[in-house]
């Protein structure tokens, strides 16, 4: 069946993935055998990353919105993956040289912010594709990666305020990053809070596809603009450092969190699909070919 | 007009409690006062200013009129930038009486003042366009504003704090170029965006 | 930063916690709105 294709290939592209960003620096470390297959460190990174990113985008384009099958197999996968990061950075991992233990909330923190930023980032895309298309696939997906990444942003502002307690002594540092994650989850907040109140689902899609390009568009400039306000009061210590040999449990969190995000938005979309045909329905449209 | 000229006066009185009677406190936060004043009363004008286009559907009257929506929208965004530019200026009086934070340098002020509020009324006139039509758009348009001109409301705040206070650095510089680059970005966006939005 | 930040595990097990945590709900309300979802699909489609 031809529909299945998109899903092998993805699932081959982020195994592809694991293999060569996980299970290679593990089989290194803990067992000593070589399976690199003769690639540099720099190439493997690459590969794993894109080929990471590709299937995810993959997962989310071919998704039909019908079948909950793939989506709760890559939570699955994502949750294990979780559970292995975890398991190292808490246990396996020895304490940071200044930091401590502290540095152990990094392994959690860091995968967070990279795939809360994933998630809006596809938002922005589903909203540009919208416009063009026309597609209500594409707006029941960008509804789903705005609150995935709501989510993960309230979860990255928590994690980042429960970090600067013990390093900082404050609760809130006003860092540029946390400053901007703050931000953008109140202006996501937002294009929810503004799909809640439209009932017209044209003009709820538009609207919010275009107040997504504006509030995505703004992202650098706020992240920017808190950079230079904060420069004076204080230059802070890098908190993204971390040493090399606790790689591990890093990677492994990234795409344990990258997995379940994107099962979740495929999920999260699957509701806002079902919810569009039933506001869609009373006059026998065919699905996807409205407007 | 005249009501949120008051409106933003009392919230600049308001302010002061907040601080205390500490002139040299309130000095430093002048800029800071000034500005959230703008920002609150900027929600009263926006959202006010498709009230006469929402009466009698008379913006689909406008759109079937063989214009562009884009003059549509940018006579919209002049308009209520020159607003608020005058209700800025008309603000400042009262900011130099109640926390002393006189300058001399008036011309620079309010040109600062003119480009925080284009800032303000490029994607304030595209979001009220969309909050005009719907219910509950007096705390809509704040959600989804505010989050949104954070650099520039954070630029203009420094640029008018700089002015008031004195600037020994030079760094007014830095703030007024993020402050035009703010304002061209999404004068030319939502320019872009704002055919999409009213469209039916 | 002058020192090592020593201690802190509650801050770790807070910050792991809490991701836990907000996830987990994350994905049940998830679960809960799809199955009321098809539930309301299902009846509309018999009328």
């Amino acid at each position: 069946m031809p529909r299945r294709y998109p899903y092998v290939i993805s699932s081959a592209l982020l195994a592809v993935a694991i293999y060569f960003g996980l299970a290679v620096t593990y089989v290194d470390q803990y067992l000593h055998a070589d399976i690199s297959l003769g690639l540099p460190v720099a190439a493997r990174t690459l590969i794993a990353v894109l080929s990471g990113l590709i299937g995810a985008a993959i997962y989310l384009a071919a998704d039909d919105l019908k079948s909950p099958r793939c989506a709760n197999r890559l939570i699955f996968t994502g949750v294990i993956l979780m559970l292995i990061g975890t398991w190292f950075g808490l246990f396996v991992a020895p304490p940071e040289e200044f930091m401590g233990d502290v540095q152990r909330i990094m392994y959690v923190h860091v995968p967070t912010a990279w795939n809360g930023l994933l998630a809006l980032t596809v938002a922005f895309v589903c909203a540009i594709v919208f416009l063009f298309k026309g597609d209500w696939k594409w707006d029941a997906r960008m509804e789903a990666s705005i609150e995935v990444g709501v989510v993960l942003a309230f979860l990255l502002c928590v994690q980042g305020a429960i970090w600067a307690k013990p390093t900082w002594g404050v609760w809130w540092d006003w860092d540029p990053r946390l400053t901007t994650t703050a931000v953008l989850l109140f202006a996501f907040l937002g294009i929810l809070a503004l799909r809640k109140f439209v009932d017209d689902p044209m003009k709820r899609a538009i609207w919010s596809s275009v107040a997504t390009i504006i509030a995505y568009v703004d992202v650098p400039i706020v992240y920017f603009s808190v950079r230079w306000w904060n420069s004076l009061h204080q230059l802070q210590s890098n908190p993204n450092t971390v040493s090399k040999p606790f790689w591990i449990p890093l990677r492994a969190n990234a795409f344990g969190i990258l997995f379940v995000m994107v099962g979740f938005i495929m999920l999260r979309a699957r509701i806002a699909s079902l919810r569009l045909e039933t506001e869609i329905a009373p006059p026998p449209l065919e699905f996807g070919e409205a407007v | 007009m005249m009501a949120v000229f008051v409106f933003g006066a009392a919230a600049l009185l308001l302010f002061s409690f907040a601080v205390g009677p500490v002139a040299e406190l309130l000095r430093q936060f002048s800029a800071g006062f000034l500005w959230l004043g703008l920002l609150l009363s900027s929600t009263l004008t926006l959202a006010e200013s498709y009230h006469a286009e929402m009466e009698n559907r008379a913006l689909e009257g406008l759109l079937l009129l063989p214009s562009d929506p884009r003059a549509l929208y940018y006579g919209k965004a002049i308009a209520n930038w020159l607003q608020l530019w005058i209700l800025g200026v008309a603000l400042t009086p009262v900011m130099v009486i109640l926390y002393d934070a006189g300058t001399t340098r008036i011309f620079a002020l309010v040109a600062v003042i003119g480009l925080g509020t284009a800032g303000l009324s490029a994607p304030g006139t595209l979001y009220a366009a969309m909050t005009a039509q719907v219910r509950s758009k007096q705390t809509l348009l704040p959600l989804l504003l505010f989050p949104l001109i954070v650099p520039a409301l954070l630029a203009s705040v420094k640029a008018t704090s700089l002015i008031v206070l004195g600037d020994p650095m030079g760094e007014i510089k830095s703030w007024l170029t993020l402050l035009v680059a703010f304002d061209a970005i999404y004068w030319s966006l939502c320019g872009l965006l704002f055919g999409r939005v009213v469209e039916e | 930063m002058n020192g090592v930040v020593t201690g802190g595990w509650n801050f770790v097990i807070a910050a792991y916690g809490i991701t836990v945590a907000v996830l987990a709900i994350y994905g049940l309300t998830l679960i809960t709105r799809l199955r009321e979802e098809k539930r309301h699909d299902a009846e509309s489609d018999r009328y």
